[in-house]
Formats: structure tokens, C-alpha cells, sequence
């Protein structure tokens, strides 16, 4: 059982559709706890709807169609 | 390879001990673009410079830790090292091994790789050194396929390491193995996807001998120590004494905290341990005699670290005594708390022992949520006017008083 609710997680979902997040740079955005930020991320992914993504040196989150798209440019 | 080409090199192949040169060259025999690392080499040598790029950007799918970039200047020269990256393989606790999962580590390498490793790194991950880009996927496939995952590499938690403790050790008072396994699996995307603000390690010893070196390396050291009195064998000791061991001045005399008394008649050893600091030298020389307590933990010391941003700095005590038992979550708790506050406060780049010097060991402590203790001292004590009885801290006369006695008798 998620102590997040829905519309928080959704709030997440939407900025990390826009690009790969560092989750220390999606909390000062949302001005959310860091914590929390990872905990949802952590959920979100969990749940197949949210994905890590790496650049190599740094690992980032994003939505699961921002990754494809992240990996065919790299391709 | 000739030594007239690389004379330099061939100058590290001289004497009876074994030489890197050698092995590279035992490599170039079946796989030739090793003559190129060599090539390299020589000029490094002769150029008196490094001719490796630093760093780059590369990883395999899902992980953003465990492979480092590694680029030559001399790509055009030496086109057999022109990408020579290396793979951090996650060491099993305690450096143990079948032969079988060697063999088979190693068929891995030759298939993928150079062929060239280095056991074990110094976070103690095993070094398998140079493939391309290329073989950087099917290379971790096949390590996966045969049970060996990739270290931390990055700003990421490190491989967590531990000494051989109670698999080989009579002196170990934690299961390092355990923890350091059990700490492993708990921190699995701490430790494969670089998220902080620098690389944090954890290194587990089994005793105060410290044979990880955590306290000098690691940002989160636990060292197995123990509460109570050392155990002393008086007969051992005696036989000791008889076959010529000079307990005074090989034990006692270098004592740091002089709690040691040796009595030459009755050839008996006495220990204070109130002010016994479990350095380990009495049990080390005298190993069948002394032996640590039975009530035993670990002392958890925070912020040591190699140069890089401040310069080495030496742990400091943070817990002075925790116990060590699965599930381990009392460590747990406070690592995670760690995490967070260096997590929130560190600057790019920052080291814990850096963000508790900024910030203070007060605030620290306060965040993570620790008591402070006499024993969290940062240095020994050396200034000896420090001393004090417990009459010094009665109130003392004022002055005045004695000032107006004095008058009145006048």
C-alpha cells in the first residue's frame, strides 16, 4: 500500500515525461522532501510506469517512452 | 617483444620478482593489440605523462555504475588500446572463491577482454582491465549468466568490502561476510545507479587490527571490537615468558595507554582494562594467551577518506559501540539516515567527512540522530594540562570573600 496518493505520483509522472530527472533536481522543482521524491520514484518504476536511466556517469529517472526515445538517440 | 624496442619497459622485467611487463607480453602472444598498451607504455614512460584520457562516458543497460570509460590520446598510434575500459566485477564477502568460478571469470575475459585483471581493487571489486565498448553488454551478460554482478563505480555506493573475518580469523568479533553481504543486497540501487553527490564506501573489519583499512578509506568503517575485559590465559602467558618472549618490553612497554603491568616473579600479566583502547598489539603478540571479550560489537567510525578535494582524512568515532546482529537494522537505520543528510547537504563532489567538517559533527549528529559522547573525540588528547581531579571541580572560593576577610583584620 503506496503512502502516496494518486494525484502526488501523477504530479511526479508528468515532470519526469519532460526529460531524465536527477530525483535531487525533481524535489527542489516540485518542492517535495527528497525522500519522498525517491520513495515515489522508486514506486513508480516498481510499477513499470517510470524507468532508470543512465548516462553513463549518472543515473537518472524518467518515463518508460522518454527512455526509448533517451536510447534511440544513442544508438 | 624485443627489448630494443621498448627499453624502458624491459628495464621493469629485470630480477626475480614477478613484473607487469611479463604478463602483458604473455597476453600480446595471443592477442597482439596488447603490443599496443605496451607501445603506449614505453612512450609514457619516455614522455614522463599519461597518455590515458580521464574517465568517459559509457555503461551497460539498466546500470549506471560499474564500467570505467577509458580512452587513449593515441588512438591513431595505438589503435588496439584506443578504448581500453575497465569492468569493476562485485568481489563475493571476504575474497572467496572456487576455482571453478575463477576459470570461468577469467574464460570471460579472454573471450571479451584483454585478458589482463588486477585482484583485487582497492574497494576490493575485481579489476578485469580493458574492452571495447562494444563488448561491454555481452561481456556483463555472460558475467551475470555465471553469478558475478558489477561493482559501484561513480557517484555511487562502492562495493561494500570486509576482511575474511570468522571464516579464517580467530580474532574476528562481528561476521563481516554476513554484513557485508547482507548490506550488498540491501543497497543494490545505491550501488548500481549514481545518484550522489560523490562516491560513498562502506568497509567492514572484523576486529581493531583493521586488515580492510576501513578506518583510512571508508565513509561508513564498522570495526569489530568488544566491551568487556580481554581474556588472559595466565599459563599461556607463562609459557610465553619461558621461551624468551620479553613481555615488558615487546607487550607492556609498548602499551599506548600504559594500562599493562608485568610481574617478572610471578610471571604474571595485569591488564586495566577501563583504560585498555583495544589496539590489538598485546593479543597480537601473544595470541594463545589474550584473546578479545565476550561481549562483543562494533565501533562505528564515519568520514575517512583518500585525497582528491580536502586531503586524506582519518575517520571518527560517530558510535562507539553498536551491536552486530542480523537483520542489522540498527546500522541499517543509521546509514539510511547518513544517506539522506549527506544526500540533502553535500555538494558536488563532497566527501561525508568533507560535509561534516562544513557543516560540524553537532549538526551531524543532531540530523542523523545520534547522542553526542565524550569518545566521538576527533584526536586524541595531547595537551596535558587537561587533567583534573574531582576536587577541581568543586566551586572554587570567591575571591572577594577572602578580599574582605582580610580587610576586616586589618
Amino acid at each position: 500500500m503506496s503512502e502516496f496518493d494518486e494525484e502526488t505520483k501523477q504530479k511526479v509522472l508528468e515532470k519526469l515525461a519532460t526529460k531524465p530527472w536527477s530525483t535531487r533536481d525533481l524535489a527542489k522543482v516540485l518542492q517535495m522532501k527528497k525522500k519522498d521524491v525517491d520513495k515515489i520514484c522508486k514506486e513508480l518504476i516498481a510499477e513499470g510506469r517510470a524507468a532508470y536511466w543512465s548516462s553513463g556517469s549518472t543515473t537518472y529517472v524518467t518515463t518508460k517512452e522518454k527512455l526509448e526515445e533517451m536510447e534511440e538517440k544513442r544508438r | 617483444m624485443s627489448d630494443e624496442e621498448f627499453p624502458l619497459l624491459s628495464e621493469l622485467k629485470k630480477g626475480p620478482w614477478p613484473s607487469f611487463v611479463k604478463e602483458i607480453e604473455k597476453t600480446a602472444e595471443h592477442k597482439p593489440e596488447m603490443k599496443d598498451l605496451l607501445k603506449q607504455l614505453e612512450r609514457s614512460y619516455e614522455d614522463k605523462i599519461t597518455y590515458w584520457k580521464h574517465g568517459g562516458i559509457v555503461s551497460v543497460k539498466g546500470y549506471g555504475g560499474g564500467v570505467i570509460g577509458r580512452y587513449s590520446f593515441l588512438a591513431k598510434e595505438c589503435p588496439g588500446v584506443a578504448e581500453f575500459h575497465t569492468m569493476r566485477v562485485n568481489q563475493p564477502a571476504g575474497y572467496f572463491y572456487t576455482t571453478e568460478a575463477l576459470r570461468k571469470i577469467c574464460d570471460i575475459w579472454e573471450e571479451y577482454g584483454s585478458g589482463l585483471t588486477n585482484m583485487h581493487g582497492s574497494t576490493g571489486d575485481i579489476i578485469l582491465l580493458g574492452t571495447t565498448t562494444h563488448n561491454l553488454q555481452p561481456c556483463f551478460n555472460e558475467l551475470a549468466k555465471a553469478g558475478f554482478d558489477l561493482g559501484g563505480s561513480g557517484s555511487a555506493l562502492r562495493t561494500p568490502n570486509a576482511c575474511v573475518g570468522p571464516a579464517r580469523c580467530e580474532f574476528a568479533c562481528i561476521d563481516t561476510l554476513e554484513l557485508c553481504y547482507d548490506l550488498t543486497m540491501s543497497y543494490q540501487d545505491e550501488l548500481h545507479r549514481p545518484m550522489w553527490p560523490y562516491k560513498f564506501k562502506f568497509k567492514i573489519s572484523g576486529c581493531p587490527n583493521d586488515c580492510v583499512a576501513s578506518k583510512a578509506r571508508a565513509d561508513f568503517s564498522i570495526i569489530g571490537t568488544w566491551k568487556d575485559s580481554i581474556k588472559i590465559d595466565q599459563e599461556e602467558v607463562k609459557k610465553y615468558a619461558e621461551q624468551g618472549v620479553d613481555i615488558k618490553a615487546r607487550v607492556v612497554n609498548n602499551c599506548p595507554t600504559k594500562c599493562m603491568e608485568w610481574d617478572e616473579e610471578k610471571k604474571e600479566l595485569r591488564i586495566d582494562d577501563s583504560n585498555c583502547v583495544r589496539c590489538m598489539h598485546c593479543i597480537n603478540v601473544l595470541p594463545k594467551a589474550l584473546r578479545p571479550g565476550d561481549e562483543r560489537g562494533a565501533i562505528i567510525l564515519m568520514g575517512g577518506k583518500a585525497p582528491i578535494l580536502e586531503g586524506p582524512v582519518m575517520s571518527w568515532v560517530v558510535v562507539p559501540f553498536i551491536k552486530v546482529e542480523p537483520p542489522f537494522e540498527e546500522i541499517k537505520e543509521l546509514a539510511e539516515n547518513v544517506f539522506e543528510f549527506w544526500d540533502e547537504n553535500g555538494k558536488f563532489r563532497e566527501r561525508l567527512s568533507e560535509l561534516i567538517e562544513r557543516v560540524g559533527m553537532m549538526r551531524f549528529l543532531e540530523a542523523v540522530g545520534i547522542e553526542p559522547d565524550p569518545r566521538q573525540i576527533k584526536e586524541p588528547r595531547t595537551n596535558p594540562f587537561y587533567f583534573w581531579k574531582e576536587e577541581d571541580l568543586k566551586p572554587r572560593t570567591d575571591p572577594w570573600e577572602i578580599w574582605r576577610k582580610a580587610e576586616k583584620e586589618m
